[in-house]
């Protein structure tokens, strides 16, 4: 049964898609393209849900050969664990919810059919990624869902900025994937067995369990999460990202948020056997800066999309530094209540873009007539807000679009980790317990420093998500006249936001506390030190919705039981106070956010004048866009100038230099030949063909076709003198 | 004898374009697709009756010129086959591009092409290395007529650089032809028989097989192929030849000659000199990292220098010397990936590249200038052309999912087995193939419409019916690579199996 219903949830937005290029062949298209991809989403949804109890308890790959090589073989297949029916239902279910809010939100587009048939591309692609039993397959629908991501943020080509994100966004990624590739590489010729497949007895994971060799595991480790560097927009690759608002919300709500992004953290999840202590603490590090750049980034921005982009980039940071730190199930766990939460939050200022929409006559915007003809590669990025999205024109929306305003202060309370009703509360305290449980369970320092990170990281995340709910909702207008202008949306966008807000109370939070539904796969090459701490006995029981965090934090530590008994201990410890803490920093986070934003107690611009070099540290995003394009990119484009210069005047200078030089030498030597002459017999040809040229031009007669026969008859000669020698 | 049929056909049919009339123009047009179908069919039939084992099929040998023991021997084994598929595929294809745009002389340049065509698909087949010789030369005298008379403003340039260029190669390659002739027995003994000869250069003490001898004679066949695959520093006349050259030509040049030399260096300088091979491309010191080096060096410098061109199908060119060197390294690896790889990839590029060409050629048609950055925003006014030029696109600079990917992924992934660092630095090659691709997409297709091009009219039905094949097989392949690893398997099992035994004991 799951071989058919896993090809059922490919094919069918794989289908919606080939009958709009097919016909498009034709210049025609489907009549409802919108419906037509719709169904196709809700079809694979209901597969979807329809496996979640299909999950066998030994799962096992099904494969057919794709590259045979002599005695190797790279197969196809799919993997279905619990983890892929989570993602399954996760991507479906975002997708199917987008794909209706969009026919809302892009009715009137004029390449209306197309968004939806890239829509589908996508979803098939990232149901490719996820369901794939192997390397090769992964970095298939990976690079596919790149090119989706591609295709859609550039949906709006004729705006400059949108092409410039959609080929930045490719590039970017790209730099992670060759790295990836690399990884994948090395990986495949270090192991004992020669397989990119993951998993049963030939498999790499069983290969890494018998290898001594740390040293490539953790370089092909970290190479490989190069690649989620680059599509989870991780530090320091993330520059694309906030870039890629570019494209129609939806896709920002489905790629930029829920989905694609998130596939950086599943494959790291997924990798989660091969990582080492060093591989882990780097990606550990890089998640849980990531997390703070971002998040410090957010507090200063007034698009109210790019605040959103910043706030997924930190939070994908938060799921990379538990995957990190050994918490698999925790990063896994965020990475569900932030595809649902995030999405609503997205769709929501959709929802507020749409409304004072009604404005311009279309989507290009003023700000695309103003912007020159830009054809460098390097190129000014996000300067310019559209107004649409300036938090600054909003202010008071909240009596206007009453749904909205609900569902985006439910999905706000959730990614502040509001405790115990919202789900992002959950996920993200079991991440922060999980990174204090390694600290305290090996007593390593590192892990100490990832948590006081991770800690900030969720106050400063409660703080700029109220200050993006007060500016927006609450208080006056600041805009008179586009705040007459908004209004509510239409049902088929409510209806999405809503069923996302019911997502974001903890609905989901059964599967992945439930320990026989989600197991941490083993990794053999992590140990806890042999310093490993004992805690104390203190114990902070707490029981809420039938779940008692001692369960909950058990998912971790070795087989050993006395190890397991320590390990336990600490994380059981780590978890309380890490709920404490994470409670205080998001309530000090509102509060402070409440002064500053609703009450006006305090002015965010006296703080940012005092503290300008911070200000501007953040206003300019750590200056990474100006060192990528200021340096990185006029490098480039310098050196493909140098170089091709150089093929121009150097190479070919000195083949046309020896052309001469022969010339010169054949003249000199044999004096009465032409001084065109470079070799005798070529000349004679070129003479031939610039007289037969010539005539050709003139009368069109056939002085190549008398060459021709002359061959001809040349060739016949030659082989009735040589047949009878 | 079907394989006689195959590549004479198309001389039969430039005799018979010779003697029609020269103003019925359409006539000839049809008669000339004509007899370029037949070697497809051929073509297709062949490839569906090949059994992939590592005998050669189909062969035919007759005796030609006694005195030096030289015979009409031709055969196909999965390399050739697959070659020869791609070869008649793009035949009616550049049939079909030069449907509208050659305005003058079409009689000429039909019966031209039609020679072409022998000469191409004889070189692909021929198992007797003075008959190889032949072709290989064969192929020459058309071509540099097709650039030098139908071509753009420095046309005469450009074909005299091409002709001199691969002369030179030719001349050097000859000498080591005559070399391995006069090494291969006593005096009437002496063979040109290539599977002959490569058993004898297998053979411990002959001749042929001493070390030294190989490694000259080597680097003889290897300039000469060099220059036609082309790789670095011989690839100059590539460049201006494919700005100079009409379509069609074009799509013959990147598609087909290219692939002559990667070819030449399979059948020859890999089978038939595995010592020298060996001594070029075992990892050992510089020498045994120079084949591999010159691979390197074709994908970063060719990528770098597409970069920065300005000229549609100049960027193209640098490309196709790009993509050509991913064919170099994974035939350095000397591994079964590495050399299956390699020649998928050099199926592939035949089939990606003639595409940019023909799409070059579709906007070149319309707009009459090439320059990139003139265009802008088209893909709203031609959505169809953009969508093929975005599959063609991606397909080149490898996205998965596409040919363009596994040709690629497999050269670089036997590569890595013995050169780490080059192939790891060769990788560079991928993001700035992607850079040049993406940008070029968006200064002709996204942002403002140029309003010079309002009245662009979208690409029509028979320019859609060229590409159409070329993109069927693009996705084919990418989806199912083992369907054409499968023609050629055995093949390089057996090469590989040859070389494996030689590691340059010198």
């Amino acid at each position: 049964m799951v071989v058919p219903l896993i090809s059922i949830i490919l094919l069918a937005p794989l289908a919606a898609f080939t009958i709009f290029a097919l016909l498009g062949l034709a210049k025609r298209s489907f009549p409802r393209q919108d419906l037509l991809s719709t169904a196709a989403m809700l079809v694979a949804l209901g597969c979807s849900l329809y496996l979640l109890k299909e999950v066998v308890p030994k799962p096992d790959p099904h494969t057919v050969d794709w590259i045979s090589l002599g005695n190797i073989t790279f197969s196809m297949g799919f993997y279905l664990d619990s983890v892929t029916v989570i993602m399954l239902i996760v991507v479906t279910l975002v997708s199917s919810l987008v794909h209706i809010f969009s026919i809302g939100y892009m009715h009137g587009d004029p390449r209306y059919p197309r968004f939806f048939a890239y829509l589908s591309l996508f979803s098939f692609s990232m149901l490719f990624l996820v369901v794939s039993d192997n390397l090769l397959g992964i970095y298939i629908g990976w690079e596919l869902v790149g090119l989706c991501s591609y295709l859609l943020i550039g949906f709006w080509f004729e705006k400059d900025s949108a092409a410039n994100a959609c080929k930045k966004a490719f590039l970017t990624t790209r730099v992670g994937d060759v790295g990836m590739f690399i990884g994948m590489m090395i990986l495949f010729w270090q192991l004992d067995f020669k397989t990119f497949s993951l998993y049963g007895e030939g498999g790499i994971f069983s290969a890494v369990a018998t290898t001594d060799d740390k040293l490539w595991l953790s370089i092909a480790g970290i190479l490989i999460f190069c690649g989620a560097i680059g599509k989870s927009a991780q530090v320091p690759l993330h520059t694309w990202l906030p870039d890629a608002m570019e494209g129609p919300t939806p896709v920002s709500a489905l790629i930029h948020a829920a989905t694609m992004v998130a596939a950086g953290v599943y494959l790291t999840a997924r990798m989660f056997p091969i990582l080492t202590p060093s591989s882990s603490l780097v990606i550990a590090y890089i998640g849980g800066i990531t997390a703070i750049v971002a998040a410090t980034i957010a507090i200063v921005r007034f698009d109210i999309k790019r605040v959103l982009a910043y706030s997924t980039i930190s939070q994908l940071g938060y799921m990379m530094l538990a995957i990190g730190a050994g918490s698999y199930v925790a990063g896994l766990f965020h990475l569900t209540t932030h595809a649902f939460f995030k999405a609503l939050l997205f769709l929501g200022s959709g929802s507020v873009i749409h409304a004072f929409h009604a404005m311009h006559a279309h989507h290009d915007d003023d700000h695309a007539d103003n912007a020159e003809h830009d054809h460098s590669l390097v190129h000014e990025h996000g300067s310019e807000i559209p107004p649409d999205q300036d938090m600054r024109n909003m202010g008071g929306l909240r009596r206007k679009m009453p749904i909205t305003f609900i569902t985006m202060l439910i999905a706000t309370l959730s990614i502040s980790g509001v405790p115990f009703i919202f789900s992002g509360f959950w996920s993200k305290d079991k991440i922060l317990g999980g990174v204090l449980g390694r600290a305290m369970e090996w007593n390593s320092i590192h892990h100490y420093v990832l948590f006081g990170i991770a800690l900030c990281a969720a106050g400063i995340t409660a703080f700029y998500m109220f200050r993006l709910i007060f500016m927006t909702f609450f208080g006056e207008p600041r805009n008179q006249e586009m705040h007459n202008m908004a209004h509510e949306s239409p049902w088929v966008m409510t209806v999405p936001l809503i069923v996302l807000a019911a997502l974001s109370f903890p609905v989901v939070n059964h599967l992945w506390f439930n320990k026989d539904y989600v197991k941490p796969p083993p990794q053999p090459h992590i140990q806890a030190p042999q310093h490993a701490y004992v805690p104390s006995d203190t114990k902070i029981g707490f029981t809420l919705f039938g779940l008692s965090e001692a369960e909950a934090a058990d998912e971790e530590g070795g087989t050993d039981t006395e190890q397991s008994d320590k390990a336990h201990h600490a994380h059981e410890v780590a978890h309380n106070i890490a709920m404490v803490l994470s409670i205080i920093v998001a309530g000090l986070g509102i509060l402070l956010s409440w002064l500053f934003y609703h009450r006006r107690r305090f002015s965010a611009e006296a703080v940012a004048t005092t503290f300008r070099p911070v200000y501007n540290l953040f206003w300019n995003k750590y200056y990474f866009d100006e060192f990528y394009d200021g340096v990185l990119v006029t490098l480039t484009v310098w050196k493909a100038r140098l170089f091709a210069k150089f093929d121009l005047s150097i190479i070919d200078g000195i083949v046309n230099g020896v052309a001469t030089i022969t010339q010169k030498i054949f003249a000199a030597s044999i004096g009465f030949f032409d001084n065109r002459v470079v070799d005798g017999i070529v000349n004679r040809v070129a003479e031939v063909t610039w007289a037969a040229g010539g005539r050709i031009r003139r009368i069109q007669t056939g002085a190549i076709q008398t060459y021709l026969f002359v061959v001809l008859g040349g060739i016949v000669l030659i082989i009735l003198i040589f047949r009878a020698l | 004898m079907l394989l006689s049929l195959m590549i004479f056909v198309p001389l039969l049919g430039m005799i018979v374009v010779l003697l029609l009339p020269r103003d019925s123009e359409e006539l000839i047009k049809r008669v000339t697709l004509g007899f370029t179908l037949i070697p497809l069919i051929l073509a297709v039939y062949l490839f569906i009756d090949y059994k992939s084992t590592p005998d050669t099929q189909y062969a035919v040998s007759v005796p030609w010129i006694d005195a030096f023991n030289i015979n009409y021997h031709i055969g196909i084994d999965g390399l050739s086959v697959t070659l020869m598929l791609l070869t008649a595929l793009l035949g009616p294809i550049c049939v079909l591009a030069s449907w509208r745009n050659i305005e003058k002389g079409i009689k000429a340049y039909m019966a031209l092409f039609l020679l072409l065509e022998t000469g191409m698909l004889g070189f692909f087949a021929a198992l007797d290395l003075f008959l190889f010789f032949v072709f290989f030369e064969l192929t020459l005298l058309p071509m540099y007529f097709l650039i030098g008379v139908w071509g753009g403003p420095r046309r005469e340039y450009a074909a005299i650089k091409f002709f001199l260029y691969t002369l030179f190669g030719s001349v050097l390659m000859l000498v080591a032809l005559i070399a391995v002739y006069l090494s291969s027995g006593i005096p009437g003994e002496r063979t040109f028989d290539i599977p002959t000869l490569i058993t004898l250069a297998g053979t411990p003490g002959h001749a042929l097989a001493d070390p030294t001898f190989q490694i000259w004679v080597f680097l003889g066949f290897f300039i000469g192929f060099a220059v036609k695959v082309p790789i670095f520093p011989f690839h100059t006349w590539l460049p201006d030849a494919h700005v100079e050259a009409p379509t069609a030509i074009s799509v013959i040049l990147a598609g087909v000659l290219l692939k002559m030399g990667t070819y030449g260096l399979v059948r020859i300088n890999m089978a038939m000199f595995p010592e020298g091979m060996a001594f070029f491309s075992n990892g050992i010191g510089f020498w045994g990292n120079s084949l591999a080096l010159l691979g390197f060096v074709n994908i970063v410098y060719g990528s770098f220098c597409a970069l920065a061109q300005t000229d549609f199908k100049k960027l193209v060119a640098y490309s196709s010397i790009g993509h050509m060197g991913f064919v170099i390294l994974g035939l350095a690896a000397r591994n079964t990936m590495g050399v299956s790889g390699a020649i998928l990839q050099m199926f592939n590029h035949g089939v990606i590249s003639a595409m940019l060409f023909l799409l070059v050629g579709v906007l070149y048609d319309r707009a009459h200038h090439r320059e990139i950055n003139g265009f802008g925003g088209l893909a709203g006014k031609m959505p169809i052309y953009a969508g093929f030029t975005t599959l063609a696109f991606m397909a080149s600079l490898g996205l998965p999912g596409l040919s363009g990917f596994v040709g690629e992924a497999l050269s670089l992934l036997g590569a890595f087995d013995t050169f780490k660092v080059l192939t790891i630095l060769s990788t560079i090659g991928i993001v700035v193939g992607a850079a040049y691709f993406l940008w070029t997409l968006q200064r002709v297709f996204l942002g403002k419409l140029n309003p010079k091009y309002e009245e662009l009219p979208e690409i029509n039905k028979r320019e859609i019916l060229t590409l159409v094949p070329l993109g069927i097989l693009t996705i084919v392949l990418g989806i199912w690579p083992n369907f054409a690893l499968d023609m050629f398997r055995e093949s390089v099992d057996e090469l590989v199996t040859l070389m494996n035994t030689f590691q340059a004991g010198l």
